[in-house]
């Protein structure tokens, strides 16, 4: 089975129950994605000036992207399924990503002292 | 029935399941209805999901659309024959432009691409259906509301008046308070629909359904090109269903996306429709650029030219048409640095065009070229494309634009690339692929006519546009005055106008005189043009079945190496006569999927919903549950119907005595030739 | 005697990827699954779009309100992402089920996703009352209208996909979803998760990251 060879972590054997295996590793995938959103979350809780920087939105773009790559990738098995897919829809998501910046690029929302829609 | 069932992996004579009735047995869904099975009159068109049915019903749909387009054409013209002309008062020439500009984009030439594609698509890589018919019938019916919807306009109050492109906050009601644009909006939203999900099939039609031997780059180029063009409309239509339903929400729920009091930016709709508009562009010119690339070979007797860079620039063009959408705001505000960006990137997409232009030029250099309509068009396409195409890069250098914008001068460019190019390359295919689907030719000399006086009248209507352009003479302008000196070029303009339509005619007049003089006519067989491509070796018209035996592809152009092979010195020579390698009509017992109400009664359930919105919310409750119970009687109807009288009859798939396959191994002899729809 | 040819009824050999019509794919991919995902992919251009509109007008023009983001409740919205993210587990144990042929399990995590759905729309719910009590409606101002439509948009595409389950639901129920239909539910499945993903970058960008 494809999702034997997924993850180091699980101690796969032939005996096994190969569903029970997959069970086993959707809930630590969704354990990490958990963690991931409680530290998410717990940024809240830090002291707003350090919550207004650059690092701090990029910190948690990366914390999204993660979580994101984790959902497409084990739970919805692009992992496991013909590369084809993959390809297919990350393009998609690379073309609306790059449209979407050149669209708020064109509205200046990258450099503050230019916005074409103020605060 | 069980003794016919093979045995399920369970190891149980029947597929028994834990609850419930068995899978075999039909179920009725809901109780009520069975699944059609009427294969003749108006039923059987009401529930079809053959896809050269639905082919041909964009396509007829798409004509009367253009009729009506063409009507607000000679509108126009007419208006602005003379300086200062009343015929039309501003408010209902603001109306028709706007209607004449939406019905030509999306309800004709982009449901005219459709049409090909879903009859000819599915022939060239030699498969029986699409991916999911029930969602293709469902298509076409969303298409075909969609358009009556947005045209009763007319008749509810006045048509959408901002333009087809409908800036905000004109758009708005303080600005516009008719229910005009509404119509345009949710008319649009539902052929957006129907786009979307054509889309999807067509691309994993051609993905997934080709022949055996197919490999990507042994298609033909049309079904590149169409694959392209369903990526495009993929990815592009989400753009404009979004800001829609943000216009939607302003104009009928009081939300605040262009509410200039609110601070919100107009460019904000100008960004998001044109992020969909440039794209939408490019998937209105990839079927016609396809079809030439079909036709031009077959009239040159010699293959494309870099079949590879055909293909190539297709797609180079589907990607690279993401990135020049402002170039339709270069007087917007959007800032030199953008202007600049957008300047350049929209030169550099004339490359792979001017790709096109030569490889086309080079397959027709040193041809035995035969001038029939089809190729007559083709020619037209190039020319005037090239001309059209060459006004849009004066377009792209950014200061010259700030001048030609807003004028004529771009109505100029876009119709000759618009009409010129796609129209063109439509008028060839129809001509060309006329006896495939129809079973006669039209008749030539009817469409040497009818290329002559539409060349001739396109020509006279829209070159003076760009001296106009030029002059200063402004778009939607309802008149001009006689000191402008205008008047001489738009009279020429209006001469022109009513040449093309005159060519329309002689086209409407071949269809049914050439269908009348057919019966005296020996029948065209299988391949009339002696052309290249798979669809040309069975007969015509097409027989529901399509192929029977689906054929096993070597090489690109497979039909015309079945016929013609090379000697050692480079000559073509005839190695199989037509009649030995095409398939010859017979009573195949191919099991088809079979027809459905489904598609169009929830198709039926959308205007529904959108009169409800524009009128009374309370209408939208009916509509909603016309479509709920369209989609579960589509979820819960049975695949087949059993009683269906087209049964699967076991047997060899080939035919009897098949020995054509002289350089080819013998076709696919499949075990399995039902299709059964899943969509 | 048709029926008796019908896909699912013929023995799945496991080599061939069957297209949903009893008959190899080009790609070895099913149709189904690839029309889903070329649909999500739709998708992404969708609410990209809705997400930058957000972008551009998440702070109110002076004057005109309260902006979404001085109303967030983060510890609130936490608690309902989390949810939704565990239906992604209880969708794709689901899944598992019915392909492992286990008709039970699959209705009770089926049953389970829908419900932690309805948990998460409930909170919607509540959310957006307790903005319209605060002073933030719809039609308030410029953001307002932003954030209602990128997260109506969302919920209602989340109360589409409970539709769905419940549907599949039913269906099992009544003896319609065999092991070899299994594809149908994890081609649903890819909507779920889909929605669920999207909601991973709404709750990033819009509640998250703050001004």
């Amino acid at each position: 089975m494809a999702t034997a060879h997924g993850t180091t972590d699980m101690i796969v054997h032939d005996a096994d129950d190969p569903d029970v295996n997959r069970n086993r590793q959707y809930v630590l995938v969704a354990a990490i994605l958990a963690a991931l959103t409680a530290l998410e979350v717990a940024t809240y809780l830090m002291p707003k000036d350090l919550q207004h920087t650059a690092v701090f939105a990029v910190a948690l773009c990366v914390l999204m992207t993660i979580k994101f790559v984790t959902v497409t990738l084990f739970f919805m098995h692009l992992k496991f399924d013909k590369r084809f897919l993959t390809v297919a829809f990350y393009s998609a998501l690379a073309l609306a990503v790059a449209v979407y910046l050149a669209v708020l690029a064109t509205f200046r929302f990258f450099w503050p002292a230019d916005q074409m829609i103020p605060r | 029935m069980s003794d016919l069932v093979p045995a399920s992996p369970t190891g149980t004579g029947t597929l028994a399941l834990p609850e419930g009735p068995s899978l075999t047995k039909p179920s009725s869904p809901l109780g009520v209805f069975s699944r059609p099975t009427t294969k003749t009159g108006w039923r059987a068109w009401v529930t079809t999901i053959d896809h050269k049915r639905i082919g041909i019903m964009y396509g007829a749909a798409a004509l009367v659309f253009f009729i009506i387009g063409g009507c607000e054409a000679l509108l126009i013209r007419a208006q602005l024959w003379a300086p200062k002309q009343h015929l039309l008062s501003e408010e209902m020439y603001n109306q028709v432009f706007t209607m004449h500009g939406t019905t030509m984009v999306f309800l004709v030439v982009m449901p005219i691409g459709a049409a090909f594609a879903n009859y000819l698509m599915p022939l060239q890589i030699g498969a029986r259906d699409v991916a999911f018919p029930r969602i293709n019938a469902f298509s076409v019916w969303a298409f075909i509301f969609g358009g009556i919807f947005l045209n009763s306009s007319w008749l509810l109050g006045g048509g959408a008046d901002g333009g087809w492109f409908n800036y905000a906050p004109n758009s708005g009601v303080l600005y516009s308070p008719t229910h005009g644009i509404d119509f345009w909006n949710l008319g649009l939203i539902i052929t957006g629909v129907a786009s979307l999900t054509g889309a999807v099939n067509l691309i994993v039609t051609v993905l997934n359904m080709r022949a055996p031997g197919m490999g990507l780059m042994k298609m033909p180029v049309f079904t590149w090109m169409t694959l392209v063009t369903q990526f495009l409309l993929l990815f592009a239509i989400p753009v404009l269903t979004a800001a829609q339903f943000l216009l939607m929400f302003d104009r009928l729920f009081g939300a605040n996306f262009f509410n200039i009091k609110e601070g919100a930016n107009p460019l904000l709709w100008e960004n998001l429709f044109w992020v969909f508009g440039h794209p939408e562009v490019y998937l209105m010119i990839l079927p016609a650029f396809g079809l030439v690339s079909d036709m031009l070979p077959v009239f040159s007797r010699k293959p494309i030219f870099g079949y590879p860079f055909i293909v190539f620039s297709g797609v180079a063009i589907g990607f690279m048409g993401w990135g020049v959408w402002a170039h339709h705001m270069f007087v917007s505000g959007i800032g030199p640095v953008s202007v600049t960006v957008f300047s350049l990137t929209t030169m550099f997409i004339a490359v792979p065009t001017g790709v096109k232009i030569l490889n086309w030029t080079a397959t027709m250099w040193g041809g035995k070229l035969r001038f029939d309509t089809p190729l007559l068009f083709c020619c037209g396409l190039i020319t005037m494309f090239t001309i059209g195409g060459l006004s849009g890069v004066t377009h792209s250098v950014a200061p010259a634009d700030t001048q030609q914008t807003d004028t004529y001068y771009i109505v100029a460019h876009f119709h000759y690339v618009l009409f010129g190019g796609a129209f063109f390359g439509f008028m060839g295919g129809f001509y060309f692929y006329w006896p495939k689907v129809f079973g006669y030719r039209l008749n030539e000399t009817l469409g040497k006519w009818n290329f002559w006086v539409m060349l001739l009248g396109f020509n006279l209507t829209f070159g003076p546009m760009h001296i106009l352009g030029l002059q200063g003479m402004a778009r939607r302008y309802a008149s001009y005055l006689p000191e402008d000196g205008f008047t001489f070029w738009n009279k020429l303009a209006t001469i022109g106008a009513f040449t093309l339509a005159t060519s329309v005619a002689i086209f409407l007049f071949n269809i049914f005189y050439s269908k009348v003089k057919a019966k005296d006519l020996p029948p065209p067989g299988p391949d009339p043009w002696d052309a290249r491509t798979i669809e040309w070796m069975i007969p015509s018209p097409t027989p529901e079945y399509n192929f029977d035996p689906i054929p096993t592809v070597t090489t690109l152009d497979d039909f015309w190496y079945r016929k013609y092979g090379e000697t050692e010195d480079g000559r073509v020579v005839r190695i199989a006569a037509t009649e030995d390698v095409a398939q010859p009509v017979h009573d195949a017992h191919v099991h088809l999927p079979s027809p459905s109400y489904w598609p169009i009664v929830t198709a039926f359930g959308l205007p529904i919903v959108a009169y409800g919105l524009i009128f009374s919310l309370w209408l939208c409750i009916p509509g909603g549950l016309i479509v709920i119970a369209g989609l579960y009687g589509w979820a819960t109807e049975h695949p087949d119907d059993p009683e269906d009288a087209t049964h699967h009859v076991p047997g060899p798939d080939h035919l009897e005595g098949d020995d054509s396959d002289a350089e080819h191994t013998g076709d696919a002899g499949e075990a399995e030739k039902e299709v059964v729809p899943v969509g | 005697m048709a029926s008796a040819t019908h896909a699912a009824v013929t023995a799945p050999d496991p080599d061939v990827v069957h297209g949903g019509h009893g008959y190899a794919t080009n790609t070895g991919i099913s149709n189904t699954k690839l029309g889903m995902w070329l649909f999500l992919g739709s998708e992404c251009l969708l609410f990209g779009g809705l997400i930058s509109t957000y972008l551009l007008y998440r702070h109110p023009a002076p004057g005109t309100g309260p902006a979404p983001s001085e109303l967030y409740d983060i510890p609130f919205t936490s608690i309902t992402s989390f949810v939704l993210l565990m239906s992604s587990l209880t969708m794709v144990l689901a899944v598992s089920a019915l392909e492992g042929g286990d008709h039970f399990k699959f209705r009770l995590w089926t049953v389970a996703t829908a419900l932690l759905g309805s948990v998460f729309i409930s909170g919607q719910v509540y959310e957006f009352t307790a903005f319209v009590h605060e002073g933030m409606g719809f039609t308030t101002n410029r953001s307002s209208s932003a954030f209602f439509t990128l997260t109506g948009f969302h919920g209602v595409h989340v109360t589409i996909g409970i539709v769905m389950l419940v549907s599949l639901l039913l269906f099992s129920l009544r003896g319609h979803l065999p092991r070899e239909r299994a594809e149908v539910v994890e081609v649903v499945g890819l909507y779920w998760h889909f929605v669920d993903i999207v909601w991973i970058l709404i709750f990033t960008v819009v509640y998250l990251i703050p001004g």
